[in-house]
């Protein structure tokens, strides 16, 4: 069965191949362009479009990958002719879902790989790994993620049994749990660390948001990930007054760092520290891996009988 | 049980037996309490206008699908637990389109523990289809005949066919059902085939199984079924009972050695399933 597995997968496999070896090709100039560089800031843009790429290459492989792999056999009728040979339908199934998922992880694999090679220096650089578009787009999570798409995409087309609904419907699913994974469960891996930081001018200056009821957004932790900010407090733990901070954040935008530094500002945040990088790597794959193995058992039960006409 | 007793009870045991078979898509039955038992070592023709439940009932036969209610045996088993001993020929014989002929014997070879792969090459080399081919340039007939052939090497007790020869010309399908019958023969095993038109099997069956509107309406060998019918004009003699009252040369009975004008296999058939449909109505 492997022999057949690998043999219907080569034409696809092949054209996969094609498209990593010319992004490849891109991220090794670029690898080596940044490390040449003195300003790596530069390459701020191309590395998000590179980022945004490599967290939508493992939906590409569900859709191209993985909707096809049971859907065509039913449109062409051939599930008929490989499931009159001597090999159970769920063995059937339980190969074909190993060779495209692991053809999957290895070329997600290859490919974060590169990305993490090429863009270390910057990433070096900014400290922010915990962001949403350079968690997913780095070491393990692409792999996983790659694994779950095609999985993914082979079990809806065995429900679809038709390949273009199935397609559509796996980017579906895959954006759904793509977008509520980093939102809604990622931050709750562990329980965050409370602390407070000092509102100095270099702070300020990486906000993202200042709001007229003095609240902020965008405050950093130095490689860690904040998932909540409180409000502006005085050195006195009093909020702050209204009236000076208004003053500097009216004034003039060059002239707010150091207006609000001025006021001797802290702020308290819960946040997951730097060293839980690795922890919530591991705990998202897992998780990406147990759904995989999830939507396995399902493809297996639903394969088994199905009380519907074969063709 | 010593193996020479049960290798008896075996050859006397039915390759295909269902009891009050019943199949329903929906709330449509597509197959309503048939009880069939099919002896070993026959050619046995599945005959009944489209829609009579040949399919499903095949299906059901390979496990492809699971009856509502009722039982259904094949080799004494669920239909499905001895995958290696049927083949299945599919409706319009499917083949991979991209795989070449050679390709698809290895995938048969692969997945088949008792492949025969010196009777599917000589099979090949016998019906003239090229190894290098890619299957979806065969045209239909050989498309045909490249999936006897992988059903043929597997070497199973019982083979399967689903309408083999519909998608033929008249040529290719006497010329198909020819190696047909001569492959299965070949190989001792039995067959089964349906058919929506009587002529494909009449020249080969001797076991004719009728199904009309989801019901088996006759079953048996086929030479029984001959001495066993009439035409008769008139009333049915004593101990016959009438299939049906006939329209233009009158009604066809049935009975132990009854009297009367002998009866084509057509005319039987037809008879039983021209009944069927005016009972249906």
């Amino acid at each position: 069965m492997t022999w057949l597995a690998w043999r219907q997968f080569r034409a696809p496999a092949l054209a996969g191949a094609i498209c990593l070896a010319a992004f490849a090709v891109y991220l090794v100039v670029l690898g080596l362009q940044i490390r040449e560089s003195a300003d790596v800031g530069a390459f701020r843009t191309r590395l998000y479009v590179v980022d945004a790429v490599v967290l939508v290459a493992p939906g590409l492989l569900g859709v191209f990958w993985g909707a096809p792999l049971v859907s065509r056999e039913f449109e062409a009728g051939t599930h008929r002719l490989v499931w009159s040979q001597s090999i159970s339908r769920r063995r059937w199934l339980a190969v074909k879902l190993l060779v495209v998922g692991l053809g999957g992880m290895v070329a997600a694999g290859l490919l974060s790989a590169l990305v993490t090679w090429a863009a270390g220096p910057y990433d070096e650089a900014v400290g922010d790994r915990f962001t949403a578009l350079v968690f997913g787009a780095r070491n393990l999570a692409p792999v996983a993620y790659a694994g779950f798409a095609t999985v993914l995409g082979a079990v809806v087309g065995l429900v679809l049994r038709r390949s273009v609904p199935a397609m559509a419907l796996t980017i579906l699913i895959f954006v759904v749990v793509q977008v509520a994974m980093p939102t809604l469960v990622r931050p709750h891996f562990g329980t965050p660390v409370t602390g407070t930081a000092p509102l100095t001018a270099q702070a300020v200056r990486n906000l993202t948001f200042l709001g007229a009821d003095a609240s902020i957004r965008g405050l950093q932790v130095p490689g860690g990930w904040v998932v909540s900010t409180g409000g502006l407090l005085t050195a006195a733990d009093e909020p702050v007054d209204r009236a000076a901070y208004n003053r500097c954040v009216l004034g003039g935008v060059d002239d707010t760092p150091d207006c609000l530094a001025a006021l001797d500002l802290h702020v308290a945040a819960s946040y997951h520290p730097a060293d839980r990088y690795w922890p919530f790597q591991l705990v998202e794959s897992a998780i990406y891996a147990g759904l995989t193995l999830l939507l396995a058992a399902l493809g297996g039960r639903l394969i088994r009988g199905r009380p519907r006409r074969g063709r | 049980m010593p193996v020479r007793d049960k290798v008896r009870t075996m050859s006397r045991m039915p390759i295909l037996k269902t009891e009050r078979l019943t199949m329903r898509y929906g709330h449509r039955a597509a197959l309503t309490d048939c009880d069939l038992a099919i002896p070993r070592g026959r050619v046995v023709g599945l005959v009944g206008p489209n829609g009579a439940g040949k399919s499903t009932l095949l299906q059901l036969a390979c496990g492809l699908v699971t009856p509502t209610t009722g039982t259904i045996e094949v080799l004494g088993a669920r239909p499905g637990a001895h995958l290696d001993r049927v083949g299945f020929v599919a409706q319009d014989t499917p083949v991979y389109a991209g795989l070449t002929v050679a390709e698809h014997l290895r995938m048969g070879a692969r997945l088949n523990p008792r492949w025969d792969g010196a009777l599917a090459g000589r099979r090949i080399a016998e019906v003239g289809l090229d190894p290098g081919q890619r299957a979806g340039r065969l045209s239909g007939g050989q498309r045909a005949q490249l999936a006897l052939t992988l059903a043929t090497a597997k070497r199973p007790d019982l083979l399967i066919f689903d309408e083999p020869v519909a998608a033929l010309d008249p040529l290719a399908r006497a010329g198909f059902l020819r190696t047909l019958i001569a492959s299965v023969t070949g190989i001792g095993a039995t067959a089964i085939l349906s058919s929506h038109l009587l002529d494909d099997v009449e020249r080969v069956c001797d076991w004719l199984v009728v199904l009309g509107g989801g019901r088996v309406r006759v079953a048996g060998d086929v030479a029984g079924l001959l001495d066993a019918h009439r035409r008769v004009a008139g009333p049915p003699p004593p101990g016959t009972a009438t299939v049906h009252g006939g329209i233009v040369r009158g009604g066809i009975v049935r009975g132990t050695a009854p009297a009367g004008e002998k009866v084509s296999l057509g005319d039987l058939v037809l008879a039983y399933l021209t009944r069927a449909a005016e009972e249906g109505r």
